[in-house]
């Protein structure tokens, strides 16, 4: 994180600001050093080319990483790589219904934990326990669910579109045909 | 007895308004109940009295240099409560003219007396005598305007400053040698401007980057730029703030600016004090403004103000 402190200095901002903040900065500041402003003429020989070059060249490096790095402000994935050796894919085949029963056995054989999906996904591992036990008062719009099971299959490479059929209508059975689609 | 806070205003150009700013901040700190003295330090140029009103003032400090009247007794009524001057004397003496006893005594008065602000107005340039009266200061505050000429001025006043700091610090650690022979080879070690200097001696060794983390550390110049006339004049402090800091190594605060007004110099003229007589002008509360942040050390935030557009209204 250092690095990127240094980063919000040379855009005279705080580490709080905005993106926005930051690239009204940055033009601002690239105005001002590339100009002939009169507080850089002023300067004389304190501002000479290469210092010049050098600053701005900077300014540009730290103005791309924090872009970068708000952009995308979601923690990195960390997905485990689940190991899916053939018996492993041979069993899930051939599981008639994605319960959550089933999808619960599916996780523990494949060795990953709820903390490990929560710090991927940041579904609270709460959630996650509802899903798999059919906890379905927990959910109470459809919506949130169905987000919740897509990216929890997409964590284990389960077939999503499979799961969701499979697994949608007892909840909306659950909540007796009234839950919104 | 309690101690003072000293202001000094300096800046290196004349006529940038340095006299009155100095008047019209220490006019600010009275009304709010502050026991403040100004003293007119312009030695060759002595004209604070004169925005009082005061044209003949009765005792100057050529009565505490020459005649030894002690400091506190020289000290004239402003007309304005809780207002006292210490005025310069006019023409008697330039800046140059007082040894260094001379000096060191008037420092030592000017820390014993009773006020809870001392405001020291500068003379224009960059003598030694100036900045050592600017460097005995609390608040070092440096006044300028939006011209080029002026900002050029500036620059050299403030580093000059810095430079001179750091040779009496250098001096009392014994290393005075240390830091004239670098200076004077510096070619030879591809050192060009101030900020090359400190660099390389901090990097020189642990022991003179632990003396500029203590005793360097806290040189910090309040910015205030006078007659601005457009909102881009205004931005001159936010930019010279950035640049001070990447270019020459020094930090600086942007305290606040104020606009030029002709009834600045119709007030002169007509002998009122700007502050008393002028309560409507804008530049009363400009100047309330850069005192208030000198007091509490804060930067003036304009950028709002100017996204807004509400200032290119007035100015
Ligand atoms: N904000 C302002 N608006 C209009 N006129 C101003 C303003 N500030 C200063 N002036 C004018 O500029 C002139 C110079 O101001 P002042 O004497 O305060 O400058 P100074 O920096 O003290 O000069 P010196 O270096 O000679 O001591 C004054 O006569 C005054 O009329
Ligand atoms: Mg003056």
């Amino acid at each position: 994180m250092d690095v990127y402190l240094k980063y919000y200095d040379l855009l005279e901002q705080p580490p709080e600001a905005t993106l926005e903040e930051i690239s009204k900065n940055y033009s601002d500041l690239k105005t001002l050093y590339s100009g002939d402003s009169i507080e850089i003429t002023a300067l004389n020989s304190d501002f000479s080319q290469e210092l010049q070059q050098d600053y701005l060249s900077r300014l540009d490096d730290a103005y791309e990483k924090l872009k970068l790095l708000l952009e995308n402000k979601k923690p990195v994935l960390v997905k485990k790589t689940v190991i899916m050796d053939d018996s492993l894919s041979e069993w899930i085949n051939s599981i008639k219904c994605f319960t959550g029963v089933a999808l619960k056995s599916i996780r523990e054989r494949m060795g990953v934990d709820l903390k490990d999906i929560f710090a991927a996904t940041r579904i609270q591992p709460q959630y996650l326990e509802d899903i798999e036990n059919e906890q379905f008062r927990s959910f109470r719009a459809e919506v949130y669910l169905r987000s919740y099971i897509v990216e929890y299959t997409r964590f284990l490479s389960l077939d999503t579109q499979k799961v969701l059929a499979d697994y949608l209508p007892r909840y909306r059975k659950f909540h007796g045909h009234n839950a919104d689609t | 007895m309690k101690r003072g806070k000293i202001w000094a205003v300096g800046g290196g150009k004349g006529g940038t308004g340095k006299s009155f700013i100095t008047s019209s901040m220490g006019t600010a700190l009275a009304l709010k109940g502050s026991k403040t003295i100004l003293i007119d330090a312009d030695l060759g140029g002595a004209n604070l009295h004169t925005f009082f009103g005061l044209n003949r003032p009765r005792y100057s400090l050529s009565d505490f240099f020459d005649k030894k009247v002690p400091l506190q007794e020289i000290i004239l009524q402003s007309g304005i409560p809780n207002l006292g001057l210490i005025t310069g004397s006019i023409g008697s003496l330039d800046s140059e003219g007082i040894n260094h006893a001379q000096k060191q005594k008037l420092f030592r008065h000017i820390r014993t007396l009773d006020a809870d602000h001392i405001l020291i107005d500068l003379g224009a340039g960059t003598h030694n005598n100036t900045l050592d009266t600017f460097l005995l200061a609390d608040n070092m505050i440096v006044v300028t305007v939006p011209e080029i000429t002026a900002l050029e001025n500036m620059y050299h006043f403030i580093k000059s400053a810095y430079f001179r700091k750091m040779k009496f610090i250098f001096k009392t650690y014994n290393l005075n040698a240390t830091i004239q022979d670098l200076w004077k080879n510096r070619a030879s070690h591809n050192i060009s401007s101030l900020k090359d200097l400190i660099t390389h001696l901090k990097e020189s060794s642990d022991h003179i980057r632990n003396i500029f983390d203590s005793e360097m550390s806290g040189f910090a110049v309040h910015i205030i730029v006078n007659q601005v006339r457009t909102p881009r004049d205004i931005l001159v402090g936010l930019n010279l703030k950035s640049v001070c800091m990447n270019f020459m190594g020094l930090p600086v605060i942007y305290s606040g600016y104020s606009r030029q007004d002709d009834a600045v110099q119709k007030n002169i003229n007509s002998k009122e004090p700007f502050m008393i007589f002028n309560r409507l002008s804008p530049v009363v509360k400009e100047v309330k403004t850069m005192t208030e942040n000198i007091l509490t050390g804060t930067n003036i935030s304009v950028r709002k103000d100017l996204d807004d557009g509400c200032l290119s209204k007035i100015l």
